[in-house]
């Protein structure tokens, strides 16, 4: 086919296309369905445990503010970078949150060995955060992948990543609002392998559930 | 004093009205790209023939087409199609190396004989009314495959925008329908 041909062919299909809102915006829109999925569970879960048996601490306030900033940066950069000419930058500020998050869970880890005189990394499996990290990972990220699809899969490997620690930021503060853990380091090698395997799995999958749309005039 | 638009104002606001529904003024607005978007490609795959550069062309159009609502009318039009350009150019060069791993190369057919009564069969069907009704009698989608791309010789891309099949059914109707002529003439040869 000729391009002028297909020029006009397009012409002929074109419809209305309103714009994207900003990525800001759409990621103030995904957090109220983020926050509002972790206030639902935390009440579920608050109401069936006497009390929260988690004691805000601020360094743990300090974890839990660092995975939102977290959670909140890198939402935001997945839906910058499906913006064609956005900057190409956009991974920057979730890897410093994602830094700093880690950094504090390290430092608790070493006031739980001068405390204890243990890390206690054996002390305690983490199963049931992993199962409610991955469940609520999907909760609160299947949103975002709809959002995602709307936009332009220009780096999809890297937005799949990003959208995936977006997710799994949330997910893990649910998990830490839900289940006290007695080390900060079992937190680190639990949530931090569950969101380092989830991320590099979506990670390498991105190319298949973020692909430029079939490209027919129809 | 009513200052005239920059050229690229001007793809701004034609774009906007494009977004909005205005068909005359996309059209303008493709027209107007075309030739930034044919210069951009020769520019940075200077080793493309013209046909390959129409196609990536083409690839851009379409892909613009896609993705006209993540264009911000309030930003310059430019960088966001230099944008869509360049990733599109990586995506059809990383086609080309996946394709190119699982081509051989061949710069000369040989014919498996100097005899050619030994090449016959394989080179032409003898009877074309029989290849003609043989595709006559295949199922439309099959019929109309075989029509776009092996009688027009159209690309996969051409003709899918042409019936709105996907590519991939399309590659499958071909399949079959080579399939069931192969099994026609066969019955035809042979009685």
């Amino acid at each position: 086919m000729r391009t002028d041909d297909l020029i006009d062919r397009l012409g002929r299909d074109v419809t209305v296309a309103r714009p994207l809102p900003t990525p800001g915006m759409r990621t103030a829109v995904w957090m109220v369905w983020a926050v509002s999925y972790l206030i639902v569970v935390a009440v579920m879960m608050f109401a069936v445990m006497s009390s929260a048996g988690v004691t805000p601490t601020p360094l743990y306030l300090l974890q839990q503010s660092a995975a939102l900033v977290t959670g909140i940066m890198a939402a935001r950069a997945a839906l910058a970078s499906v913006i064609p000419g956005a900057n190409d930058r956009v991974w920057v500020l979730p890897a410093i949150g994602a830094a700093t998050w880690a950094a504090a869970l390290l430092w608790a880890g070493v006031l739980d060995l001068r405390a204890s005189g243990t890390l206690g990394v054996t002390s305690q499996s983490d199963w049931p955060c992993v199962s409610s990290m991955t469940v609520g990972g999907l909760v609160v990220g299947s949103p975002l992948v709809w959002m995602l699809r709307r936009g332009a899969p220009m780096t999809p490997h890297l937005t799949a990543f990003l959208a995936a620690l977006a997710s799994l930021s949330v997910a893990n503060i649910e998990a830490c609002l839900t289940r006290p853990h007695a080390f900060a380091l079992t937190v680190l090698l639990w949530h931090g392998g569950t969101v380092a395997a989830i991320v590099t799995l979506c990670a390498l999958m991105g190319h298949w559930w973020l692909r430029w749309p079939d490209l027919t005039t129809r | 004093m009513d200052e005239s638009p920059t050229p690229d104002e001007h793809l701004s606001r034609l774009m906007a009205r494009a977004q909005q529904g205005d068909s005359n003024a996309y059209v303008t607005l493709l027209r107007a790209i075309a030739p930034r978007v044919r210069q951009l490609v020769r520019s940075r795959r200077g080793f493309l023939g013209e046909n390959d550069v129409e196609d990536v062309v083409q690839e851009v159009l379409l892909s613009v087409h896609t993705v006209r609502a993540t264009y911000d009318p309030a930003r310059p039009l430019m960088p966001w199609l230099s944008a869509i350009v360049r990733h599109r150019l990586a995506d059809a060069a990383r086609r080309h190396v996946r394709q190119g791993a699982h081509e051989i190369g061949v710069d000369d057919l040989d014919v498996t004989s100097q005899t050619p009564v030994a090449n016959s069969r394989e080179e032409t069907f003898g009877d074309p009314d029989a290849l003609a009704q043989a595709i006559q009698a295949l199922p439309p989608g099959q019929r109309q495959a075989v029509e776009l791309l092996k009688l027009r010789e159209l690309s996969l891309k051409e003709a899918s925008s042409l019936t709105g099949m996907s590519i991939g059914a399309l590659k499958i109707a071909t399949h079959r329908a080579i399939a069931s002529l192969r099994r026609a003439l066969r019955g035809t040869d042979e009685g």
